[in-house]
């Protein structure tokens, strides 16, 4: 198995921060000086030349951003966010980071899978006439205040620059999403957002990945520490040894179930009793997967397909969900670590805490709709117990206030107030920000409609599903991850043809008003069978949102 | 004001039209000439073994209505996916069945992980999608807050539980009983029949659906033989595992050393021979049924299934699960009939609840549906297989009985099942 295969998603969450305060930044209406070169390309779509200015500058709280302008401009303005990225340099760390990392701060003007892909987004926009732009932000990391201010200042020096400007869209995807989101509520010149696979609030996104790390320490290594760490170079020395001892059991997990996946053994690590460990350790995976909000579908696995010969229908049934979740997980315990991290420095003290949930409650259904994958409902019962928070063995994560407060309250979420044409697309299985914080969003939505402080009809969700299955077993029965992610799955982004389709829809939507009929927007899609617009779809809650 | 006016005259017009046409013009999967359902059901796999039969049975009833006149002028047409019998799938193909294929209702679904799972992946509560006559006897289903459309068809596995318990006290009163039984909602539900059954037990065993091998069979029989006496082992598990367990008894040549009962799900005999187990094996194994055995040409029902099923699906053997998709589509039938022809899938609903209880069908036992009660049959009788397959009456009369999933009694059945519709074609109203 490649279970970690390093996505460019992905890899934007691996480093840390070195923000030693929130740095709540007065708005200002001024900025640095924007400067600006010509340029020219030809597009590949075809078509003639295309001149443009390629304009950046430097805001007053030091972040990059850059404009690129046709010269025959349109109108319209796309403002794209990033998604997050670490903010602490990282040196070389196996699988996580082999090459190291230095903290990126430069600016995105388009979203795409891979810088070509972005610059061919943005080329098309260009081509149509459309100005294509984006900050860099002052600070990585979770950041949201910060990314705000950087739009902001951003769309001041672009207006200044480009009096031409009357329409304004906003795009982002992942954190940027969520950015996107909370700028056109708080700055009345968005006419119009589309959101990509937009990440939850702070709170919500930072306990689903604490309780996959908490359960995943208590049960396979209580040394990991994960949460409180000590400040300056102590801390960040106990953060790093969290990295190996996580890569080291996730590596043992994964070895143990490609060499026997229907009865997988525990890590020498894991301290829980002998009793616990004649159960097939992928099953105590799948429990934490659940309880924690995982997907059951990953990026190789579909929770469906066996190979061929007698294990086709158990490795189905009882296995490839175990797995899904395996391969999901290892974004988690990375957003937990270097997230924890980065928030702890931020907010001085621990964010999370889990003194008084109760996992066993939240397993719900799934505890008999998993019942195989979970090696039936008594070997649940006694996984389940050892996470009781009466056990002694596996001790709660005792929360900062003040800490959790900064991560609550001071982060700027969104919080449904929608007055414009709003999109979002998601994937069903996405293993970052999983379809329950979409859920959320149109609750909070639905709520401010109902208080008569959003305006209804704003608010379209489309939806990207994996294929009905899609696991690929090799002549030995091995599975095959793929080398091209799996569409609904693994973060995701969407192919060009899609964000193109989307950035369509957010231009009518921004020159009009109005969104796109449910209709139409299927009309848009009809040739992408994995797409799906229903505004009945309900994935469960994130725990956090319930 | 004026493209304001225009815009809201059209509107309003349209609004009028859309008033004036028939309520199911707005009802997916519904035209003048059609009716479409969708099954969700293992077609490949190792229940497929078991259930594959079931769409191609429902799919030769609706082929026989069709060919003689439709419900009120519709024809049926039946889309099937395949399941596997997997959860994940199953969320898959019914959200394809409602999305894709736009189907009025879904029925015959198979499973309580996979349907549980399924139902709420398609939203079909949001929806309001009827969902008839689920193959399934898990007593959760009876939650009409959390699946008011779901309408079971199979008697839940606590009543079956709790008739057993009373046969084995009733018949083999002083000898041991083990029970053996799946590690999930199917197992538990029973196993809390068992006990609401008072239903001692010397040995009990609980073991992960796919778990079980042939070493692990042995290892099983091998303990349980240890237990003195003739010890009564009721097998309250899926077929494939009945098959390993008998056939591991074979091996160890201690089939003789037990009584034993193979409960609904897994005492099918045509199955079970199919997967290899002995005729002299089945041969005194005693099973709990609903329904008439499918061998017995001699029941009305089962003489009229077998003839469209040689008509409409050549090829296929007549047994106990074509019986039980057969019986299925023509209830199906019959509560299209009910709902009128101004067919709606809130009056499909209403319609089961109001009159399904009546609707005739090849059960022994009676239909137990309501208003506040979507669950379908409510009793058993229990039978002794023959080295032919056919289940007979235990003790050579048939008792039939009815009981609740909790805590109510067994009483015998006094119902009188309808006789079939003239010709198998239901005129019911």
């Amino acid at each position: 198995m490649k279970n970690m295969k390093i996505t460019k998603g992905f890899s934007a969450l691996l480093v840390t921060a070195l923000v030693t305060t929130l740095a709540v930044v007065t708005p200002s209406a001024a900025h640095a000086e924007t400067t600006c070169t010509k340029d020219v390309f030809t597009p590949s779509s075809g078509g003639s030349a295309v001149n443009f200015q390629v304009c950046t500058g430097t805001d007053f709280n030091g972040a990059k951003y850059e404009i690129r302008m046709p010269s025959k401009f349109n109108g319209m303005l796309f403002l794209y966010n990033h998604g997050i990225r670490g903010n602490h340099n990282m040196p070389k760390v196996p699988v996580i980071r082999p090459n190291g990392y230095v903290v990126d701060m430069s600016p995105e003007v388009a979203p795409g899978r891979t810088t070509n892909d972005q610059l061919l987004i943005a080329q098309e926009l260009l081509k149509q006439g459309y100005a294509v732009a984006g900050t860099g932000v002052s600070t990585q990391g979770w950041s949201v205040p910060e990314a705000i201010q950087g739009n902001l200042q951003l769309i001041s020096a672009a207006y200044e620059k480009f009096p031409k400007i009357s329409k304004i869209v906003s795009w982002g995807d992942s954190l940027g999403g969520h950015i996107s989101q909370a700028l056109s509520e708080k700055a009345d010149v968005i006419d119009a957002v589309a959101n990509l696979h937009m990440a939850g609030s702070a709170s919500s996104q930072y306990t689903y990945a604490n309780d996959f790390l908490w359960m995943f320490k208590t049960f396979f290594d209580p040394t990991i520490k994960g949460n409180g760490y000590a400040s300056g170079t102590a801390g960040y020395m106990e953060y790093m040894g969290d990295i190996t001892k996580v890569l080291t059991a996730f590596g043992t997990i994964q070895a143990a179930i490609a060499a026997n996946p229907i009865a997988p053994t525990w890590p020498a690590s894991s301290t829980v009793p002998d009793s616990l460990k004649a159960i097939p350790v992928r099953s105590a995976v799948l429990l934490i997967g659940l309880l924690a909000g995982v997907p059951v579908q990953s990026n190789t696995y579909d929770a469906s397909s066996g190979p061929a010969g007698p294990l086709e229908t158990s490795f189905g049934l009882a296995i490839s969900p175990a797995l899904g979740v395996f391969e999901n997980a290892f974004t988690a315990l990375a957003l937990a670590l270097i997230g924890n991290y980065d928030a702890e420095v931020r907010c001085g003290g621990t964010i999370f805490d889990n003194t008084n949930t109760d996992y066993a409650a939240r397993l719900g259904d799934n505890g008999d709709v998993y019942a195989a994958g979970l090696t039936g409902k008594s070997a649940t019962a006694g996984m389940l117990a050892y996470l009781n928070k009466l056990n002694p063995a596996a001790p709660r994560v005792k929360g900062n206030p003040d800490s959790i407060y900064c991560i609550k309250s001071q982060q700027d979420n969104y919080s449904g107030k929608i007055t414009i044409p709003t999109i979002t697309i998601s994937q069903t299985a996405d293993q970052v920000t999983p379809g329950g914080f979409i859920q959320k969003f149109k609750e909070l939505y639905a709520e401010n409609v109902a208080a008569g402080s959003a305006k209804p009809g704003m608010l379209l969700n489309i939806w990207n599903k994996p294929p009905d299955t899609y696991t690929k077993f090799d002549a030995a029965g091995k599975p095959i991850t793929p080398a091209i992610p799996t569409t609904g799955t693994s973060h995701f982004m969407y192919t060009n043809k899609d964000l193109l389709i989307i950035a369509k829809m957010l231009a009518t939507a921004g020159k009009t008003g109005k969104l796109p009929s449910e209709a139409s927007a299927k009309a848009a899609f009809k040739k992408n069978p994995n797409i799906f617009i229903d505004p009945d779809y309900k994935p469960e809650l994130m725990f956090a949102d319930r | 004001m004026k493209r304001f006016s225009i815009v809201s005259a059209v509107v309003a017009l349209g609004a009028m039209v859309f008033t004036a046409l028939p309520a199911q013009a707005a009802e997916p999967g519904l035209t003048s000439s059609e009716i479409k359902l969708g099954i969700s059901t293992p077609l490949t796999g190792t229940a497929a073994l078991s259930y594959g039969k079931i769409p191609g049975a429902m799919k030769a009833y609706f082929d026989f209505i069709n060919a003689n006149g439709g419900v009120y002028g519709r024809k049926i047409k039946l889309v099937v996916r395949d399941d596997k019998y997997l959860p994940t799938l199953a969320a898959t193909q019914t959200t394809n069945l409602v999305l894709k294929d736009g189907v009025f209702a879904l029925v015959a679904a198979l499973g309580t992980a996979t349907h549980s799972k399924a139902y709420a992946a398609a939203s079909l509560a949001t929806k309001k999608v009827p969902d008839l006559f689920v193959n399934t006897g898990f007593s959760g289903f009876g939650n009409q807050a959390k699946y008011p459309t779901t309408f079971t068809v199979l008697p839940s596995y606590a009543m079956e539980a709790k008739i057993i318990s009373k046969f084995v006290k009733d018949k083999f009163p002083g000898q041991a009983v083990a029970l053996v039984a799946q590690d999930d909602e199917f197992g538990v539900d029973g196993v809390n029949g068992f006990a609401a059954g008072s239903l001692t037990l010397a040995s009990k065993t609980l073991y992960p659906q796919s778990s079980m091998t042939d070493a692990r069979a042995k290892a099983l029989v091998t303990g349980l033989s240890a237990i003195p006496g003739k010890p009564v082992v009721i097998l309250f598990g899926t077929t494939d595992v009945t098959a390993l367990i008998f056939k591991a008894a074979e091996s160890l040549n201690l089939v003789s050393k037990f009584t034993w009962i193979a409960g609904s799900v897994g005492g099918d005999a045509n199955t079970l021979l199919a997967l290899g187990v002995k005729t002299t094996t089945i041969d005194g194994a005693i099973a709990a049924s609903f329904f008439p055995d499918a061998k017995d040409t001699t029941d009305e029902y089962v003489a009229e299934f077998s003839k469209i099923n040689s008509k409409y699906n050549p090829g296929v053997t007549f047994d106990n699960v074509v019986l039980q998709g057969m019986n299925s589509a023509m209830l199906t039938v019959q509560a299209l009939r009910a709902a009128g022809k101004n067919l709606t899938r809130a009056g499909l609903i209403k319609a089961i609840e109001t009159k399904g209880s009546t609707f005739a069908s090849a059960g022994l036992v009676p239909l137990n549906y309501s208003a506040t009660s979507h669950l379908g049959y409510n009793g058993y009788w229990m039978g002794q297989l023959n080295a032919k397959g056919e289940l007979k009456p235990y003790g050579g009369t048939l008792s039939v009985v009815t009981t609740d999933s909790t805590n109510g009694p067994i009483t015998p059945s006094t119902y009188m099942r309808p006789s079939i519709p003239k010709n198998g074609i239901p005129t019911n109203s």
